[in-house]
């Protein structure tokens, strides 16, 4: 700080030689970054896998499942009884269940949950989870683990769980005479995929709907309707928000076991598959603990399954250290994709955000919709023999636990079934991206100083405001104290610098950024009231108008509360405090999710790179580079990246189709992505959409307003 | 032959009046369907006597005990499972799950917590439990809950002279089961203690061994007590475990019954069978007799078997008619069930929930005992009944907060649970931080949090077997309709993980330090005891050094 308020530091040599180079040092960070991140998927500069908990002891049971005639049995039944009667509905054959466990005495219970769906016209739905304990013998339920299946009908567009649910019953029947169960095992089957799964959770957490009691005090859970409360008394007049009423009921649970310390989920539409896809992604990113992506690896080879990773195929073990690579690569990338939106690619991703480690098996065929692996016809195929066997060891590694997971590593990324990186060796990348940013801010700041240099007799003044910075405290103190020794201090007030101005628009964009967080709820209201639009059309639009409003409006703002014109100065502050803001909201999110981090870091950085407070004059050519700035500023703009997203990734999946046609499936598709990140932030507490909106958003507004507003310097 | 035996029976008789010991042992075997057997044991010593420097049949180590710390009463349970009340009905006697302890001191002493220290010190040993880990950061003193069951004389305040205590981590095994079984007269060898074969019996859902002393009137008017032990196991087993509906003592105990012990005054088995109604079983060999008990409302069943040490080996068994043994039950809930639970995840904030399910056509009232330990800091702004603070169904209600590693949070609620209603009490907690000493061997498996006492007085015995307050033998179970039967209850435990450090840190630092500490070693080793001594300078010199040595000493 000593160095930031020194008058004399323009001369210090590493200003000057920061001056002369932060565009290339900026640059290579940000090639730097890419490259690093790219070198994590090769063999040399990522680690084999290893067990960090010793009392897993993986393996080390003699497997006894033999419950493969029951299971397929099972699987029979499941299948006549959903075609014979539940062949038209979406309902679940909860009567079924319930006999079928009761039969293997089991502690059955049955669980309701209700959605008042939050956008359109209040539509409700109901759902029924089935649930049996298995209670361990000479234990007082304090502990549990849980294996659980989504049930999807047979009229479902997805893969069904019909084996998947076959298995867990003939698992229950081979565990349930067993005594050596030390945990309370849980077989739930729960309806509506994630819904189910997070009215269940939400259940067993005992997080309730009516938010009187204790659960308003759970700080740590994200609570829906707050917003919607504050702006409920602004907008009284749409009726809107729906009260304190959370819009997904999760009700009661009758019965209940211990603290839940892992869970497995299983999703095997036949018994007869190729090999087992490992999921690992869930909500916002989350991991589970790479123990148990280990653990199911591991046994996964014990038991002779093949299984997958993205990428990465356990019976493909190329020599060629070039196929590797790509390979380790392209499972990253798969990896970060899954990650970005943050939305659970199945239903153990939801169990994270409660301290619980879970994956799913997703078995796969030959010809599996998510994509046909090499030399997949030549595997041998995975019976329910071996899946019990591989489901068996698994629950017995788990039932070894002595403590719940919490060795080896929770942030992580794999680029195989059994290479990882860890957050220590990929957080660099990340970090160069900010770097850059931060670099750029740190010219710019340097830069005022020296302006401020030229002209000796404002420098004071200058001084005292610019140091006005939040989070430059110290030179804020420092500078404070100059005031009050030089007699001149008296003139900020005449100064053209004004805080006032610069902080009420920093603050007034990023309410901006709140109100457009809220807003879905009165675009769908108002899309369904007047227009008679489903709510996914009327919320596209009403983000589409509200952006463009932003678009025209926002470069005015500043403007509204001053008379002048905005000095060079401030413009530069405003840009140093973006870019501040930028990097830290980087750097935060990407602790958390490290892949949106960087996408955001990876998209953004080249913006603040190139935009720069803008004078008035100068020939044709800067007119150009301006337009292209604008161009390149627009592009970003969060709602177009998605929809520009959306519409690229429709060609890739139908190249054959014409633009316009191409256009409008990408437009369909973008209003559902849209749709389904508010939903999946109203009912899960995805941040997604939260941190578009009120993050990126007023980070990009201040950039448009940076790129739109000229100054005079010529005054 | 019968004139001897006849002789022998007097022998015995006139020698145990003038003993004055009377022992009796009973066992109780009820069948819990669909899939559950319940067997319970319990051994009656009476002593009559008073000193305690003489005992015949009563235990000498444990009357001593008795006597020094001035035990009124004395209630020990070791228990590993827990009772699921909902499925299983109740039990005779409830235990909590882990080690529980609660006794009543002697109206003459004065400083009880010493005594209770005292007392949990040499129970500790003599049981082999970790009891001594009881201490005043445990206990809690009920002021509702608990009421002593023997005779005591009606002193103004009893409460005062009780201390509570459970230990809910303790692991019960054999080496618990040894020392019990070395309380009884035949110990292991005859008598009913001989199917406490510790390989079968942990092979149970459940178990729980347990000691219980009190005091019992002599005569009608109380003006004499007597003291009485009563040794009990309960057991649960499980049908798919023992992996056949048909059970034997042989498939239970892994062996036969061998005759009664010779100590013994009566020996008796009881086996419910009640159930054999919808359940149809055939017990071999046939009772010798069946009872019939009307209690309340409820009617139960008895097959009765005198058994005689004859030297026979006795396997009693059910044999299930197996067109039944498929057929699907519905539970009939009891009266009252409860459920307890954790609220909430994260590190920061926690509730618990107490759920009370009265199933039962009129209110009960019941005595809630909640026993936080102090690194729960539970807070009674935040106590909900059915989610308002003030709600009428609480009667009274007592609270003592706890202090830092000096007392237990202890909350105590009279309700009154409506007719077929479910009653939540939620309390929140938040979570502490602990010096790093105080955290268990593997921290991350979490803190225990006890059960929960629940104490009613029910209105009606459906499915209650446990024995009137007056009766120590089963016997007086028949046909012994109360007004109301008081039972007490234990609700299951609770887990929670408090904030832990990374217990690995200081693991490496030990291992760095221990490496440090082993390559310092060596060299210092050697520094401290060998001697450092000069080189000889005799070695022998070459031919030409010596000349050169001449040469040099010539120049100087």
């Amino acid at each position: 700080m000593g160095l930031l308020s020194d008058p004399e530091y323009g001369s210090v040599k590493w200003v000057r030689l920061l001056n002369r180079i932060h565009g290339p040092l900026c640059l290579l960070c940000y090639a730097g970054a890419l490259v690093w991140f790219l070198m994590l998927g090769n063999k040399e500069f990522n680690n084999e896998t290893y067990f960090s908990e010793n009392a897993l002891l993986p393996g080390l049971v003699t497997n006894e499942f033999n419950a493969e005639q029951s299971s397929r049995q099972f699987y029979n039944e499941f299948l006549q009884e959903l075609e014979d009667k539940y062949y038209d509905t979406d309902e679940m054959p909860v009567p079924w269940l319930v006999a079928k466990m009761s039969q293997l005495h089991l502690e059955v219970y049955t669980h309701n949950f209700t959605l008042n769906y939050p956008l359109g016209q209040g539509q409700i739905y109901k759902g029924t989870n089935v649930y049996g304990i298995l209670r361990a013998p000479r234990t007082s339920s304090l502990e549990a683990l849980v294996v659980t299946a989504p049930y999807r009908s047979i009229s479902s567009h997805q893969k069904g769980t019909a084996a998947g649910i076959a298995l867990m019953l003939a698992f229950a029947q081979f565990a349930r005479p067993q005594k050596y169960w030390a945990k309370d095992i849980i077989f739930l089957v729960t309806e509506h995929e994630q819904l189910g799964m997070q009215a269940w959770l939400e259940a067993y957490h005992g997080l309730q709907s009516d938010a009187e009691t204790f659960y308003t005090s759970l700080g740590s859970f994200w609570k829906p309707d707050t917003p919607a409360f504050d702006f409920g008394r602004v907008g009284d007049v749409f009726n809107w928000g729906g009260g304190h009423q959370k819009c997904l009921d999760p009700g009661k649970l009758k019965g209940r076991s211990g603290s839940i310390q892992a869970a497995i989920n299983l999703e095997f539409h036949a018994p007869k598959i190729k090999y087992i896809e490992v999921k690992v992604e869930g909500l916002n990113g989350q991991l589970p603990n790479l123990d148990l992506v280990n653990l199911v690896h591991k046994l996964c080879v014990k038991s002779g399954i093949h299984h997958s990773y993205k990428n990465s195929y356990s019976w493909m073990r190329t020599r060629n250290k070039m196929d590797e690579w790509t390979n380790g690569i392209w499972t990253m990338l798969g990896m970060v994709s899954a990650q970005i939106a943050g939305v659970p690619n199945g239903n153990h991703g939801l169990f994270h955000r409660f301290g619980i480690e879970a994956v799913t098996l997703e078995g796969r065929d030959a010809n599996d919709p998510a994509g046909i692996p090499p030399k997949v016809n030549a595997l041998t195929t995975a019976n329910f023999y071996r899946l019990g066997v591989a489901l068996e060891s698994i629950l017995r590694s788990l039932n070894n636990l002595l403590e719940r997971f919490h060795q080896s590593y929770f942030f992580y990324l794999l680029a195989a079934t059994n290479r990882f990186i860890s957050i220590g060796q990929y957080m660099p990348s990340l970090c160069l991206l900010c770097v850059a940013i931060l670099v750029r801010a740190l010219s710019m700041w340097v830069n005022i100083q020296q302006d401020g240099d030229e002209e000796p007799e404002k420098s004071v003044k200058r001084k005292t405001s610019d140091a006005c910075v939040p989070g430059e405290h110290e030179s804020e103190e420092r500078s404070e104290e100059k005031v009050k020794t030089i007699p001149k201090g008296r003139k900020i007030e005449e100064s053209n610098m004004s805080i006032v101005n610069i902080g009420a628009n920093y603050l007034l964009v990023h309410l901006l950024g709140y109100v457009v967080m809220n807003s879905p709820m009165v675009f769908s209201k108002i899309g369904a009231t007047y227009y008679n639009q489903p709510s996914e059309v009327s919320v596209f639009y009403g983000l589409i108008v509200a952006s463009v409003f932003l678009i025209f409006l926002t470069p005015l703002m500043p403007r509204l509360l001053r008379t002048g014109r905005m000095t060079h100065e401030e413009l530069s502050l405003v840009n140093i405090l973006l870019l501040i803001e930028l990097a830290t909201v980087c750097l935060s999110v990407g602790m958390h999710n490290f892949p949106l981090g960087l996408v955001i870091a990876v998209l953004y950085t080249p913006l603040a790179l190139v935009v720069g407070v803008e004078t008035t004059g100068g020939g044709k050519r800067r007119v150009i580079t301006i337009f292209l700035k604008r161009v390149l500023c627009l592009l970003l703009h969060p709602l177009c990246i998605v929809t520009v997203g959306m519409v690229t990734y429709s060609r890739v999946l139908f190249p054959e189709e014409n633009l316009l046609s191409m256009a409008g499936r990408g437009r369909d598709a973008a209003m559902q992505a849209i749709m389904f990140s508010i939903v999946d932030s109203l009912i899960y507490g995805n941040w997604l959409y939260n941190v578009a909106t009120a993050v990126i958003l007023p980070i990009w507004i201040i950039f448009w307003q940076i790129l739109c507003i000229r100054i005079d310097d010529t005054v | 032959m019968s004139i001897y035996r006849l002789f022998w029976i007097i022998f015995i008789s006139a020698y145990s009046v003038v003993r004055s010991d009377d022992f009796k042992e009973e066992m109780y075997i009820k069948p819990l369907p669909p899939s559950h057997l319940y067997t319970y044991f319990q051994f009656i010593t009476i002593v009559n006597h008073k000193s305690t420097e003489h005992s015949h049949l009563s235990p000498r180590s444990l009357g001593e005990v008795i006597s020094r710390f001035k035990v009124d009463e004395l209630h020990l349970t070791l228990t590993e499972g827990q009772w699921r009340h909902h499925q299983w009905g109740y039990p005779v006697l409830d235990a909590a799950p882990g080690a529980e302890l609660y006794a009543w001191f002697a109206t003459d002493v004065d400083d009880i917590d010493t005594q209770w220290r005292k007392l949990t010190s040499t129970l500790s040993g003599l049981f082999c439990a970790s009891l001594n880990f009881i201490d005043n950061f445990n206990t809690v003193i009920p002021q509702m809950a608990l009421w002593p069951t023997g005779a005591v004389k009606p002193i103004q305040n009893i409460t005062s002279q009780l201390r509570y205590a459970s230990l809910p981590r303790e692991i019960v095994c054999t080496e618990n089961l040894t020392p019990w079984k070395k309380l009884l007269p035949c110990e292991s060898s005859r008598g009913f203690s001989a199917l406490l074969n510790s390989r079968m019996i942990h092979n149970t859902k459940y178990h729980s061994i347990g000691v219980h002393v009190r005091k019992i009137c002599a005569n009608k008017d109380c003006t004499d007590t007597h003291l009485e032990i009563k040794q009990t196991v309960a057991l649960v087993y499980d049908y798919k475990i023992i992996n056949s509906m048909d059970w034997s003592f042989r498939k239970l105990f892994g062996q036969g019954l061998p005759g009664a012990c010779t100590l013994s005054s009566a020996s008796t088995i009881y086996v419910d069978v009640t159930t054999n109604s919808s359940h149809s079983f055939k017990l071999t060999p046939s009772p010798h007799r069946i009872l019939q008990s009307q209690r309340g409302a409820s009617e139960t069943e008895f097959a009765v078997y005198d058994i005689h040490n004859n030297g026979e080996m006795i396997n009693i068994g059910a044999k299930y008619d197996s067109k039944y043994s498929n057929n699907m039950t519905v539970i009939i809930p009891p009266p009252i069930y409860f459920n307890r639970y954790v609220l909430g995840y994260g590190k920061e904030f926690g509730g618990i929930v107490t759920e009370l399910v009265n199933n039962y056509m009129t209110a009960i009232d019941v005595v809630l005992l909640e026993n936080a330990p102090w690194w729960l800091p539970i807070q009674l702004s935040s106590l909900r009944v059915n989610g308002e603070a003030n709600n009428k169904l609480v009667i009274a209600q007592y609270f003592s907060p706890g202090r830092n590693r000096q007392k237990p949070y202890h909350l105590e609620l009279l309700i009154k649970l409506p007719p077929r209603s479910t009653t939540t009490v939620t309390i929140d907690f938040e979570f502490v931080f602990l010096k790093w000493q105080e955290y268990p061997p593997d921290a991350n498996h979490g803190f225990y949090i006890g059960s929960a006492l629940i104490t009613a007085n029910l209105p009606t015995a459906k499915q209650y077997s446990s024995l009137p307050i007056s009766g120590s033998t089963f016997d007086s179970i028949i046909n012994a309709s109360k007004p109301w039967y008081p039972a007490v209850f234990r609700t299951n435990g609770a887990m929670v993980s408090l904030p832990t450090p990374d217990f690995s840190m200081p693991y490496n630092v030990i291992c760095l330090a221990c490496t440090v500490v082993a390559l310092a070693f060596g060299p210092l080793h050697n520094i401290c005891t060998k001697e450092l001594i000069l080189k000889p300078v005799g070695t022998p010199v070459s031919l030409t050094q010596k000349l050169m040595n001449l040469l040099k000493r010539k120049k100087d």
